[in-house]
């Protein structure tokens, strides 16, 4: 009957979530589902076979407004509690062997054996370690230093080796393997516009000093020039499709530069 | 005016100019007409010349009447079928012909319309005419330059653009027009383009409107304020627009995804222009003003009427430290002449000193203003120094020629292997040098006049122009907008009430510099400073300098200014001296400045209170002084004397005196913190000459290297340089500029010591940027400068080939590090290129020391089409070293074809420049490189393939002067008879150059006929289009339409004009018999390259 009445509660629960939106409202409910659920397993326990609702809302009322957390561990390990039964266990997972380490720690007296065990030690325990971390500047620059050389040597070797090359001594290739010269299209983008990795740098530099310098009056103008570019960018596209409106706001009415004037439509010829 | 220049008297009010650009596949062409509003000022007008080059025209209306019209551009090919004349010489005085033959200033032109018949009354009433100009033009290989990227996509998505450019008067490569600076008119421009794409021009934009397809669109620009026609530009292609946020009348462009970039580029534009309004008093002249950044451009700046053309390569962001100065400079500059060179044009060729003149000085001004004084005399001193070297090299740069009769005895430059007559004569390189000299030569006028003074004139220049520009055409008031030199001194006078008359006749009037050498001697009895100052007048560009020179005397008691009179014989001056022994009462010594500081005064000579002399210290006279003192002088001056150029100049001097105590005068400048950072710069390398002089008994480590690892290696472990921060920028130029000098120490075995190279070495190796603020690529190249500079001769045994086996170990290591650093390239490229540009100079100094073999293939790679113009400088640039070096044939032919297919103007007039600059082989040498073949080829290279670019000519004539000189070259097998007539030299000498007409007439005829079919095909268009042309007169296109007079009057034909060119055409082409033929018929043309005038007398006859 608990068991019953407990599953409904739980439903009873996520339908409620379902219904309301409000998480305090939720909370209280679920709460009061569950310590009816506790109030009918207790006068189950002490041999009631049935109660009506309105006193068993009348005791949960009366276990909400005085109920002692303190004294719930002694209560728990009471030699007369009743032991829910254990559902069928069904076809137990082998678990493999193959990685242990430490002891597996059994449960404590009060969780049920039927529960699962504790997953293997090295998932939860710290294991120390006796070698002081580096951090020595010398050797974090030289480290780094070398780290980079590598990675990049490693990676333009790789892309040396993929791709065509040029060499330096006509009977050696691979000592100084030179990616070939390849041109680009458009040859100004890529020398003039910074690459990805500075951009992002550039940024990171840039939170970094404000967070130093707190420059409010440099950071607002910062953001209203970024703001009168953008609208720029779109008064550029307006105009080279005036058939969207012209939705502008104050600011830009200021500006009246002839570049960002819509387009004119031609005339009617007069034939 | 115009009449007194011999003008066709007429004046254009407005020009109706519609151009249709059509960018539409591989076909770069635009179609247009022109429409001329002229007011005749004389009666019998009957032919009026305008200037065209390319264009195909198709229609000439005048009132609506079909006009004839003839075309004929001499310059297309300056010495017609004298195929064997190869002697510079004659060369120069034909293309200087040519050129004035059809100069807008002298009324000439290349296109001739005859008046219809039937408006001659019109004209004699002097009523309006209206000319109408259909004209055309196919794929311009001048003038205006496109730029197709071969991508998909239509023409705006690959960011295609076309611009106009050119130098000096180029309007004409583009449309029909008087291409004058001194014919003003109003405008009226319509551009019509796709629709994606925009129309830049001159003037404000009126409207815009679709067409009725709607696929494109109009651009209407109007031009009230006067302009001159070579002052109008154009730029069409997908830009990116950006209002400026100071000043809305003011608009950027820029092509696709560059937008962040020009934001922050041009966000300092404002403060340039509150400059130049609060100094000249004068607002800015246009109504708006257009800054339009573009690929592949010809110059990095160009002013033009309301609008400036730059390079996109300007662009930075702000992490970009080293070009944001530079980019700055360029907007100043190119706003300066918009005030003097746009705005306020020039009467005539000889006014542009006055222009250049006032723009670069007000530029200076700028200079002064932004980067302060320092920088300023920095850079006087620098453009003063390049002024020096350039005329005591050529022989001189004048200013305001003047031209009295046109007789050649008289020509003022006769030193120069070109006319400088006109501008599109000059070498480019004279060019830059007369602009350097015209500011200079400003900065003079205000040193005697005073700075208000002359910001007076210039106001009154500006104001009298402004006036001038509202009023109508009618008014004759617009000559105000245009500046001569006669005007500009009278307004000096009238402002200053000084007669600078002396200083115009030395600097202006005159060409060359001032040579001073100067000693002295201290006389201990009268307590004299005798100084000795001898000049050297008689060397090629000097000049003798008579009139005052300032000397500054800094002694125990003070500086003490004296004024000198240089005389005629006058030597030695006596200066009185101040003090007398008083170093014993260790007081403190005043310097110029007013500053009193304590010096250690246990060097100088006991009996001498002098510290130091200098000669000319504000730098009044262009000259060049080279003065004797002891270095302990020059040591204290280069401590103590507050001036930056003093200090640079006592930092030059100390070279010659390696001593410890230069070493401690310049190790202390390079610590000093409140020293000008180009000082501390130099000093490094004047500290790496000394300790190379000094290798035997340097102690301590090399040097810098210790004060390198204080000011920016870590405190705990000096052998790792700081991660970097840049926010300091002396210190960070000085960071920068170090390492490159300590790589060019030397030990005993003059190797660079392996602790120098080891050093730079770990400074790439620790070098972190990622902390900083600013990109490091200028830094990374630098260090890879100072492994090129690191590099010493290899020792080769038996001249064994290089292979990897015997590369030595240091240079394995310095190749490594190239070769990370430009694949690194590939994958991350840093702005500009500038590390790929140092490697490729770096494998060229390791392939030219011998440790790699030497081999022109990769650089050739890298100066492909395709690559940024920085690499491909770069690498072209090793090719022409590897030319010289190896003597290559091959190369040479290479870098000759390069010269005349490039798509990029400028990197084929950079490859012209290298060549002279570091040339294959010199008139003097032999060389097995220097044949017949290859003087044919760049005679025709000058001679008629590249008539469409004025600067790419005379760079062409350059070249063939440094490889052979002024008469014919030395290769060329003698010719076989005797004596000619040396026109210039008014004697007879024995035939160095030409063959007689007479005796080259007919056996030369079959071959030169070949000869010149081929270059109707390959080498000018345009001269497929005149002859097709010229067929089209003899027989009407459109039958019925155009009505070919047939018969003419030609009473009116100036007869003054007729005895002008009889005599200038006289002696200098023959006409091979077709010719002849052709000239019988009244329209018929000779090819157009003949240099013959549509004026010329066969057909006025």
């Amino acid at each position: 009957m608990a068991d019953t009445a407990a599953s409904a509660s739980g439903s009873g629960t996520r339908s409620g979530s379902k219904h309301s939106t409000n998480p305090a409202d939720n909370y209280h409910l679920a709460r009061r589902r569950t310590l009816q659920v506790v109030v009918s397993s207790l006068l189950t326990e002490a041999g009631f076979e049935s109660a009506e609702k309105a006193s068993v809302e009348t005791l949960t009322e009366m276990l909400q407004s005085c109920f002692n957390v303190d004294t719930l561990p002694a209560y728990a390990k009471r030699s007369q509690r009743m032991v829910i039964t254990a559902p069928p266990v069904t076809n137990q997972p082998v678990t493999p062997k193959a990685l242990t380490a430490g002891q597996n720690r059994p449960h404590p007296p009060h969780i049920p054996s039927h529960f699962p065990e504790f997953p293997d030690p090295h998932t939860y325990i710290k294991t120390p370690t006796y070698r002081e971390p580096v951090s020595d500047y010398q050797v974090l620059r030289e480290k780094a230093a070398s780290q980079r050389r590598d990675v990049e040597r490693a990676l333009t070797r790789f892309m040396a080796k993929t791709g065509e090359t040029q060499s330096l001594f006509k009977d050696d290739v691979s000592t100084f393997p030179l990616i070939a010269a390849r041109p680009f299209t458009i040859p100004y983008l890529t020398a003039l516009l910074p690459s990805e990795l500075e951009m992002q740098q550039m940024e990171e530099t840039d939170s970094l000093e404000q967070d130093e310098q707190m420059d409010t009056e440099n950071l607002a103008l910062h953001v209203s020039t970024d703001d009168s570019g953008a609208e720029k960018e779109n008064a550029s596209v307006l105009q080279q499709n005036p058939a969207l409106p012209g939705s502008r706001n104050g600011e830009e009415s200021v500006i009246d530069n002839p570049y960002l004037r819509p387009v004119k439509k031609p005339k009617i010829r007069r034939k | 005016w115009r009449v007194e220049h011999g003008s066709l008297g007429f004046r254009g009010l407005t020009m109706f100019c519609s151009i249709l650009i059509l960018l539409c596949g591989s076909s770069l062409s635009l179609q247009g007409f022109v429409e001329l509003t002229i007011f005749p000022t004389v009666a019998n007008l009957n032919r009026i010349k305008l200037n065209s080059k390319q264009c195909r025209i198709y229609r000439v209306r005048i009132n609506d009447l079909e006009a004839a019209f003839i075309y004929n551009d001499p310059t297309l090919e300056v010495c017609h079928s004298e195929s064997k004349q190869r002697n510079l010489n004659y060369f120069s005085n034909a293309y200087a012909a040519a050129v004035s033959a059809v100069d807008p200033d002298a009324g000439n032109g290349e296109l001739c319309i005859k008046v219809p018949s039937e408006l001659w009354r019109h004209v004699d009433e002097l009523k309006v005419l209206k000319i109408h100009i259909n004209f055309s033009l196919d794929q311009p290989k001048g003038g205006l330059h496109f730029v197709v990227p071969s991508v998909e996509g239509s023409m705006a998505e690959r960011g295609a653009h076309v611009f106009s450019c050119g130098y000096q008067n180029s309007t004409r490569f583009w449309f029909p027009c008087v291409d004058s600076y001194s014919e003003l008119c109003t405008w009226k421009l319509e551009f019509t383009v796709d629709a994606a794409m925009v129309a830049v021009s001159n003037g404000d934009l009126v409207e815009t409107v679709y067409t009725h397809d709607m696929r494109k669109k109009t651009f209407h620009y109007m031009l009230t304020i006067p302009t001159a026609a070579s002052n109008i530009s154009l730029a069409i292609g997908p830009f990116e627009i950006l209002v400026d946020p100071y000043m809305h009348e003011v608009t950027h462009f820029c092509l696709p995804q560059l937008l962040p970039l020009l934001k922050h580029t041009t966000s300092y534009l404002h403060e340039v222009f509150e400059f130049y309004e609060e100094i000249l008093t004068c607002r800015y002249p246009y109504s708006c003003f257009k800054t339009v950044f573009i690929d592949e451009a010809y110059v990095e700046v160009a002013a033009y009427a309301s609008m400036s053309i730059f390079s996109t390569n300007l662009l930075h962001s702000a992490m970009i430290i080293d070009e944001t100065p530079l980019t700055r400079r360029c907007l100043a500059q190119s706003l300066a002449q918009q005030f003097f060179g746009c705005f306020i044009s020039r009467m005539s060729w000889s006014d542009e000193w006055v222009l250049k003149g006032i723009s670069g000085y007000i530029y200076g001004l700028w200079m002064k203003k932004t980067f302060g004084v320092n920088e300023y005399r920095h850079w006087i001193k620098e453009e003063l120094d390049k002024i020096v070297a350039y005329e005591l090299k050529t022989g001189g740069v004048l200013l305001h020629p003047i031209f009295g009769g046109g007789k050649e005895k008289d020509n003022p430059a006769s030193h120069l292997h070109f006319s400088i007559k006109h501008p599109h004569t000059l070498s480019w390189e004279y060019y830059t040098m007369f602009q350097c000299k015209a500011h200079l030569v400003m900065r003079l006028i205000e040193n005697r006049i005073s700075m208000e003074f002359m910001l007076q004139v210039f106001n009154k220049l500006l104001s009298l122009a402004s006036t001038a520009s509202s009023q109508k055409f009618q008014s004759h008031m617009w000559s105000q907008m245009l500046v001569s030199t006669y005007g500009f001194l009278k307004s000096i006078s009238n402002v200053s009430g000084k007669d600078i008359q002396p200083l115009i006749k030395q600097w202006v009037d005159q060409s060359g510099v001032v040579k001073f050498y100067g000693s002295f001697a201290f006389n201990r009895k009268r307590n004299v400073l005798e100084l000795e100052i001898k000049q050297d007048y008689t060397s090629p560009g000097t000049q003798k300098y008579v009139g005052p020179l300032k000397v500054t005397v800094q002694e125990l008691d003070g500086s003490f200014n004296h004024t000198l009179q240089i005389e005629e014989n006058s030597l030695k001056h006596d200066i009185p001296c101040h003090s007398k022994s008083r170093r014993n009462k260790k007081k403190k010594i005043p310097l110029m400045n007013g500053e009193e500081v304590d010096m250690d005064l246990s060097a100088m000579d006991a009996d001498s209170p002098l510290l130091w002399i200098r000669i000319d210290p504000d730098m009044s006279v262009l000259r060049k002084v080279e003065f004797e003192q002891a270095d302990f002088m020059w040591q204290y001056q280069l401590r103590y004397e507050r001036d930056v150029v003093a200090q640079q100049e006592s930092i030059l001097a100390l070279e010659k005196f390696p001593t410890p105590a230069s070493r401690l005068a310049l190790t202390d400048t390079l610590e000093h913190e409140h020293c000008f950072y180009r000082v501390r710069m130099a000093a490094c390398f004047c500290l790496a000459k000394i300790a190379n002089s000094m290798v035997s008994t340097w102690t301590g480590p090399p040097a810098m290297k210790s004060l390198f690892t204080r000011m920016f290696c870590c405190k705990t472990c000096p052998n790792i340089v700081k991660t970097n921060n840049f926010m300091s920028f002396q210190s960070y130029f000085l960071q920068k500029t170090m390492p490159v000098a300590m790589a060019l120490l030397r030990d005993v075995h003059n190797l660079c010591p392996k602790e120098v190279l080891t050093f730079i070495l770990d400074l790439i190796k620790y070098n972190d940027n990622r902390k900083n603020k600013f990109s490091d690529n200028y830094y990374r190249a630098e260090m890879i400068d100072a492994l090129a500079n690191s590099v010493t001769p290899a020792v080769s045994v038996n001249n064994e080939v290089r292979t990897l086996d015997n590369l030595n170990p240091d240079v394995r290591l310095i190749l490594e590090e190239i070769t990370r650093f430009l694949n690194m390239e590939k994958l991350l490229p840093s702005y500009r290129h500038t590390i790929t540009v140092s490697c490729l100079k770096a494998i060229r100094v390791l392939q030219k020391n011998g440790h790699v073999p030497s081999d022109p293939a990769l650089f050739k790679s890298y100066a492909e089409y395709g690559h940024f113009v920085d690499i491909r400088i770069a690498a072209l640039e090793a090719v022409v070293d590897y030319t010289k070096v190896d003597r290559s044939y091959e190369e040479l032919q290479w870098l000759l074809n390069m010269i005349q297919t490039d798509p990029v103007p400028y990197v084929r007039h950079k490859i012209l420049n290298m060549l002279t600059k570091n040339p294959p082989f010199t008139k003097n040498l032999e060389s097995p490189l220097c044949n017949e073949a290859l003087v044919d080829q760049l005679w025709k290279l000058m001679n008629s393939g590249t008539s469409h670019d004025w600067r790419l000519r005379c760079g062409a004539v350059d070249l063939y002067f440094t490889l052979f000189g002024l008469s014919r070259p030395s290769c060329l097998p003698l010719p076989e008879l005797g004596l000619v007539l040396n026109l210039k030299e008014k004697k007879a000498v024995l035939n160095p150059t030409i063959i007689p007409e007479t005796a080259a007439g007919n056996q030369e005829f079959s071959s030169s006929q070949e000869e010149e079919e081929i270059d109707m095909d390959t080498v000018h268009d345009s001269q497929a289009f005149i002859s097709h042309h010229l067929n089209m007169l003899e027989r009407p296109s459109t039958p019925g339409k155009v009505k070919v007079p047939q018969s003419h009057r030609r009473r009116h034909e100036h007869k003054k004009k007729k005895k002008k060119h009889r005599h200038k055409h006289r002696h200098r082409h023959r006409h091979d018999a077709r010719e002849r033929e052709r000239d019988r018929e009244p329209f018929a043309f000779s090819s157009p390259a003949s240099g013959r005038s549509a004026r010329s007398p066969s057909l006025s006859d």
